[in-house]
């Protein structure tokens, strides 16, 4: 055997990776506290639970073999079986890469792959909807219109679609005034929702930015592939998260932060692409290193003492969900202390497991209805005693949209607080 | 003596028996075939399921080259069901030597077989798992073949042709006449013993078949004939999962430890090659797991890390022809004595060696020898006809998301028995009622039930329930089949229990001992038809010395804010506890914990201590009287170190707690409270909520125990037939309820969550109501609402007129997800949070002083910053314990001194329940009066870090029933000392 072959066999074998999702299958003893505490399962008898489709299951697919289980397509992948799992294993991973397999084998009705590909391409929607924003507002809130495209494509007439900014986020941050300049640099990752449908999340989180002293940088970029890892589409995701790491490995190497304001576009970049996809090489793991959740990043000023505290109250009590794919995280809870610091304003945890959305899940016409359950004991905290606040927090657009849609609050992120609190105006701002 | 008469009688039902049996009957034969066990209890049940092609014998023993592959091509056309169509490599790593490579396939292309050359590239991949610096690589067809399926359908397949099968029947002796004529001696067969009824039935037959493989020597001894078998003994152990699809053999001379067979859900390595003396006496030696795992490290770098389910051992039925060696040296090809003209004793022949692929062969020859002897001419058609198949309408190559597929098309995953290898309600009735299994180890052979990787936590709960429901056993029996069963997994454990099976086997004696109380099971402790054991060998190395190895150490973290003042460090009771009991006198905290743990698993009382110390047979019935002496005996229990006070305010302040969340606590130190179980058994316990207070067995009141049709975790009939052996009269129901018939699964939650609702109790009382009967209690499984137990109670009591009482049983626990609730909620209002899925992996330290400790989070690690640190891990079933496959025990955060017993040996009593509990379960970190972990001379490690719960040495929660009360004892007292110090 040549030298040459020898170096790409050690390099194979130093490709092993121990903790890959099936690698954690073995960790498994059955204990059944996943299923137990799935939001899913709890509320719909077509998913029989993490531990089936997971562990379990796992143990009867063969990579060649057509993946015979269908029931995985419920998993919502909210992850919150990866949190209770005292043994470690990666149920959601595992889930994840079974609908992929599921889905590539052409299991998925051509339909509802069709829809499926739709939602789980923000950006392009984006791109194709933004010149005609108006008319395609217009449109999408008509009744006729909504229960068409749920019986031609099978997505809920009733589930909250966003709307179209007229002006997109990056318009808007080209066109500013005066940006500032600085030797503190940050990369903002905006993702598809504040570049087409809620800029004012992404304006305020600049204006932040600037106001202790960060240079705001927003490269080239495109939709992190989440919503495409989710729908089981891992070969579109991979070429997304290829290019997006082209885009930001630079600035990874110089040392400069990744922030995003959308949790699940960053617990992308930093996990769940490399993760699901078996991207192990150096570019993606610098990504993955040097991105941070915007409160995360904050929260980290805060405890070096560089954090501008210059806040002004907000007298107001709120109530605050975190959103699966940001406990997803494990971070804590830095939106809850961030905002803690501004006086006057009392924030009350939800501690409910998910909104039921989950991304692109609670669109879909067959789920929507489980959607709207998994989220119950949210919306039941949000108009019970909280009723009165006019606002609800949570750090995720679609969650946002999920909570408005079911309780007719609207819904911020942490960011336009903290903006408010520093007195910073933010045009199109809900509070 | 009950007499049957054949003519032709098989002894032994393996893969042998049963082929000779079916070739005879096809042939027309009257013939009849006993089996001390179940079909394939023997050899044929403990192979590594490999069809042969042949080209493992291809260089040194061409013979049986050329049979295996004949017969690899006449199987898969007859058993297609039980051959799954894997094909084989056979690889060449770099610890091989390629100049067996030529010989190899020249030997190959002599035998027939057909060879064909893969390129690495290739062979990477179909096998990703392969060692890439593997350097040849040949596909030949191999197969993975079900061996149990095929003894079954063979046996099927005879009886078809109008031939008897009877199991459990072992041969005593061979019955022997004598011919007047000549005075030679016949054999006119065998008197055997049946093991059911436990009588002695006689077989009479013109001629016996011995194809009882390495125990032909013993039956033949009977009749006076010397037969020499060489038993060789061969080891296997199964993973976890498949590692592979292809069977993977070593391109080499064979040898131990070179063949890795995908069988259905797990892989199998196998084997060595020990002769011993007698095939009814095996021991698993640790060198032969030892040298399993390295040969496995050879084939797929990182074989040790994956985990492995258990280890069994076959003994290869060789007879003694030549004086070889070694016994691979023995020709693989079988042998076929007429023992008139070996020993001049007539009527017998004797079949054996050989192997699993050619068994029908080995059957075609002996029935041969048998027209032969009888004068007739009668062909053999074996292997034409193929093998019936209850399964499958058509006989199918199997594959491995066969059942997945099926459950997936019918949504009947909420009829799973065992989950583990997808065995459904329907297969286990089918094995009880139309195969008459006598036991769960046959329903195990018939279903691969308890075959994964949880071995049994579940499955064997259910499967006994349902034994007992579908044959109305007396409750003895099925006690006995559940017990044996139990042991029959444990003992397979036994030599490999290391890494994340030890703590599978700690989870399933949380179950079956703490919860269930199994050892408290009414009736004998020993059975006749219980699977046997391997002998234990106390030649064991000692474990290794411990290596120093350091917590890895990350530079003390800048941070300005304030630090937090405790860090509790994992969520069970005994975190939670503490968490609350620090909160409650004003310290921030914040949990963190990589997930859920014990609450979700225990029965929902607070144990304090339910047996006597050290054996655990006496049940106590007063807690202080036992701890007053324990405190005495034993210093460094957990208790000693709190102090009978300490534990007599937290209970005050735990009962608090309850009564403020309207879940209310009832018991005291003074005496315990026998409780059903979902066994039937009684559990001692010290507090009980409400929910659970009227089932107690002091009262003579008779009740009625309520389950519901397809909730598989709870069998009233079960419950019932063990109270009423207790002298506890108990009658059941099971209600099939509209609302629950259209549910496509039925568990502890769903039914918990429907308890809830008003409307679903409403249907229970009205179903209920005319069916009570003569009783003045009822009781439930532990599901009567998760959220607001005390109105479903309420509710039902007042609708029924009868006091009602909850049954814990199977997890996840309802009642134990109700007290966790109480005290997250609890910590919630004290401003404390909880964050799961944030395990502790590394620690910043300053000398005596831990600084922070980082908790694992996407992409980078988090720092927590604390004045003082709570380790709440818990023992090996919390995973605050890891032990390593070379016995090294490690506590999993800070790396702390933790001791085992010196020799693997001790580690573990022989018998699963055996009262007083396996010492390597005592494990923990031993720590001073005030908690704080000490090295091995005595001196704190970290002045800033106590110990609570089940990490603690010098006690094992599980056995003594201490579970909840150490967690209340040293949770309380910790927090108590936190404050102390805060105040100095």
């Amino acid at each position: 055997m040549s030298s040459s072959a020898s170096l790409i066999s050690q390099k194979l074998l130093q490709g092993r990776n121990f903790s890959s999702p099936e690698f954690t299958l073995d960790q498994c003893i059955k204990c059944t506290i996943c299923t137990t505490a799935c939001p899913v399962a709890a509320v719909t008898d077509l998913f029989p639970g993490p531990k089936y489709e997971g562990p379990q299951a796992a143990r009867f697919r063969v990579p060649k073999q057509v993946s015979p289980d269908h029931s995985v397509d419920y998993c919502s992948g909210c992850r919150v079986c990866n949190l209770v799992c005292p043994s470690g294993v990666k149920i959601a991973e595992l889930n994840a890469r079974a609908r992929a397999a599921w889905v590539s084998s052409g299991n998925l009705p051509f339909r509802l792959r069709l829809r499926n590909n739709l939602l789980a391409r923000p950006e392009l929607l984006g791109k194709l909807a933004h010149p005609f924003s108006p008319l395609a507002n217009r449109l999408l809130s008509l009744n006729s219109i909504r229960h068409f495209t749920e019986f031609a494509l099978r997505i809920h007439h009733s589930a909250p679609l966003p709307r179209f900014s007229p002006q997109s986020f990056t318009s808007w941050f080209r066109s500013r005034p005066n940006p500032l300049s600085s030797a503190k640099k940050v990369v903002y990752f905006h993702g598809c929702s504040t570049e087409y449908y809620e800029p004012r999340v992404g304006r305020a989180a600049v204006q932040v930015l600037e106001l202790n002293g960060f240079e705001v940088i927003v490269p080239p970029q495109n939709c992190c592939g989440l919503p495409l890892l989710s729908n089981g589409e891992f070969h579109a995701a991979h070429r997304y998260h290829h290019s997006n790491v082209n885009h930001l490995v630079e600035y990874a190497r110089q040392g400069i932060p990744i922030l995003g304001t959308s949790t699940s576009c960053t617990l992308t970049l930093k996990e769940e692409a490399p993760e699901l996809l078996d991207m192990t090489d150096e570019a993606t793991r610098l990504v993955a290193e040097n991105t941070y959740d915007f409160n995360e990043f904050l929260l980290n000023l805060y405890d070096q003492g560089s954090l501008n505290l210059n806040l002004h109250p907000i007298p107001l009590i709120l109530g605050y969900h975190v959103p699966c794919q940001y406990r997803a995280h494990r971070l804590g809870t830095p939106g809850f202390e961030l905002l803690n610091l501004i006086p006057g304003l009392s924030i009350v945890d939800s501690h409910a497991t998910c909104c039921g959305i989950a991304g692109t899940y609670g669109y879909k016409a067959e789920k929507y209805a489980i959607s709207m359950a998994v989220g119950k004991p949210l919306f039941n905290f949000l108009t019970g005693d909280l009723k009165n606040s006019p606002v609800v927090v949570c750090d995720s657009e679609t969650c946002r949209w999920q909570i408005t849609h079911a309780t007719g609050k609207p819904a911020i992120h942490p960011v336009e607080l903290l903006a408010k609190s520093y007195g910073l105006t933010i045009e199109d701002a809900l509070i | 003596m009950k007499r049957i008469h054949t003519d032709i009688l098989v002894i032994g039902g393996g893969a042998t028996g049963t082929s000779v049996l079916r070739d005879l009957a096809m042939r027309g034969f009257r013939c009849l075939l006993v089996e001390r066990r179940d079909l394939a209890y023997g050899t044929t049940g403990r192979y590594h399921g490999l069809l042969h092609s042949g080209a493992r014998y291809a260089v040194k023993d061409p013979q049986a080259a050329r049979e295996c592959f004949e017969e690899n091509q006449v199987l898969r056309r007859i058993m297609p069901q039980c051959i799954e169509d894997t094909g084989g490599f056979y690889v060449l790593t770099p610890f091989d030597d390629p100049a067996y490579v030529p010989q190899f396939l020249n030997g190959c292309r002599n035998a027939g077989i057909p060879v064909e050359d893969i390129s690495i590239y290739n062979m990477l991949a179909e096998e990703p798992l392969l060692d890439p610096r593997i350097q040849g690589c040949f596909h030949l067809p191999d197969a993975s073949a079900d061996s149990f399926l095929a003894a079954n359908l063979t046996a099927e397949s005879a009886r078809e042709h109008g031939a008897e099968v009877l199991t459990y029947h072992e041969v005593d002796r061979l019955l022997i006449a004598n011919n007047s004529d000549s005075g030679q001696s016949i054999v006119a067969g065998a008197v055997c013993h049946d093991l059911i009824k436990n009588e002695d039935v006689q077989i009479d037959a013109s001629l016996v078949v011995n194809a009882c493989g390495a125990w032909a020597g013993k039956i033949a001894f009977t009749a006076g004939i010397h037969l020499i078998m060489i038993p060789g003994k061969g080891t296997m152990l199964a993973l976890n999962h498949r590692l592979v699809n292809t069977v993977i053999s070593r391109c080499r001379p064979p040898s131990d430890g070179d063949i890795l067979v995908p069988a259905h859900t797990v892989a199998v390595i196998g084997t060595t090659d020990v002769r011993v003396a007698d095939p009814d006496h095996l021991s698993i030696e640790s060198w032969e797991i030892r040298l399993m795992v390295d040969e496995g490290e050879k084939i797929i770098p990182g074989f040790k890390q994956h985990r492995i389910l258990r280890a069994w051992a076959g003994v290869r039925p060789l007879i003694q022809g030549a004086d070889p060696s070694d016994d691979r040296d023995i020709s693989r090809a079988f042998v076929l004595l007429d023992h008139a003209e070996r020993d001049g004793v007539e009527g017998l022949l004797t079949i054996s060696g050989g192997k699993w692929t050619t068994s029908r062969k080995m059957a075609q020859v002996t029935v041969d020898k048998v027209c032969q002897k009888l004068k007739v001419d009668r062909p053999c058609r074996t292997h034409l006809e193929v093998l019936p198949s209850h399964e499958r309408k058509s006989a199918a190559h199997p594959f491995l998301g066969d059942r997945l597929k099926k459950i997936e098309q019918n949504s009947t995953y909420g009829e799973l028995i065992c989950e583990c290898e997808l065995v459904s309600m329907q297969d286990v009735e089918q094995s009880i009622i139309a195969s008459n299994a006598a036991t769960l180890d046959d329903i195990r052979r018939a279903t691969r039930l308890g075959m994964g990787p949880c071995q049994g936590t579940f499955c064997t709960f259910r499967a006994a329930g349902l034994l007992q429901s579908l044959r109305h056993l007396e409750a003895d029996q099925v006690n006995l089949s559940l017990r044996d069963f139990l042991h029959e997994r444990w003992k397979g454990n036994l030599p490999i229990l290391s890494g994340q099976q030890l703590r599978q086997a700690r989870f399933n004696e949380l179950v079956y001992v703490n919860v269930l109380n199994a050892p408290g099971l009414p009736g004998d402790r020993i059975s006749r038809l219980a699977a046997d054991d391997y002998s234990r060998s106390d030649t064991d190395a000692p474990a290794p010395p411990r290596a120093d190895i350091s917590p890895t150490v990350i530079p003390v973290p800048l941070a300005q804010s304030e630090p937090q003042d405790v860090i509790v460090i994992g969520a069970g009771f005994s975190g939670l506890i503490t968490a609350w009991q620090a909160g409650l006198r004003g310290s921030k905290t914040t949990v963190l914990t990589r997930g859920w743990g014990t609450p979700y698993w225990s029965s929902g009382c607070i144990d304090i201590i339910g047996f006597h110390p050290p054996d655990h047979v006496e049940t106590a019935d007063s807690p202080r009287e036992i701890l007053t002496r324990l405190v005495i005996s034993s210093p460094n229990h957990p208790y000693s170190l709190a102090g009978i006070a300490a534990l007599e305010s937290a209970i005050q302040s735990f009962q608090a707690l309850c009564d403020a969340s309207n879940y209310p606590f009832h018991g005291s130190l003074d005496a315990n409270i026998l409780l059903p179980t979902s066994l039937g058994t009684l559990r001692p316990t010290c507090m009980v909520p409400s929910t659970m207070v009227s089932g107690d067995a002091s009262q003579h009141s008779p009740m009625l125990i309520v389950g519901f049709d397809r909730f598989y975790d709870f069998f009233p009939g079960l419950i019932a037939s063990n109270l009423n052996a207790q002298g506890i009269l108990a009658a059941d129901i099971i209600l099939d309820l509209p609302s629950l018939r259209k549910l496509k699964f039925i568990t502890g939650t769903v039914l918990a969550t429907l308890f809830d609702d008003p409307t679903f109790r409403q249907e229970v009382i009205d179903a209920l109501k005319p069916r009570l009967g003569k009783v003045e209690r009822i009781g439930f499984p532990a599901v009567l609402g998760l959220h607001s137990p005390m109105e479903v109670l309420e509710h039902l009591q007042t609708s029924l007129g009868l006091r009602l009482f909850e049954i814990p049983g199977l997890p996840p626990s309802i009642p134990g997800i109700r007290l966790q609730n109480m005290l997250v909620a609890a910590i919630q209002r004290q401003h404390g949070v909880v964050y799961t899925g944030m395990p502790v992996t590394k620690v910043s330290f300053d000398g005596k002083s831990i600084h922070s400790v980082w908790s694992e989070a996407a992409a980078r690690q988090t720092p927590h910053h604390a004045k003082t640190f709570i380790l709440a891990t818990g023992g090996i079933l919390g995973g605050g314990i890891s032990v390593a496959d070379n016995a090294y025990a490690q506590e999993t955060v800070f790396d702390l001194q933790v001791t085992t017993p010196e020799h693997r040996f001790d580690w573990f009593q022989p018998e699963f329940l055996a009262p007083q509990g396996h010492p390597i379960f005592r494990i923990g970190v031993s720590t001073d009066a005030e908690f704080c972990p000490l090295d091995d001379t005595g001196g704190i490690i970290y002045f800033n870090l106590h110990v609570v719960g089940n990490a603690l040495a010098n006690c094992d929660p599980l056995r003594e029933r201490s579970l909840e009360g150490i967690a209340l004892a040293s949770g309380f007292r910790v927090a108590e000392l936190i404050a102390e110090r805060s105040q100095q």
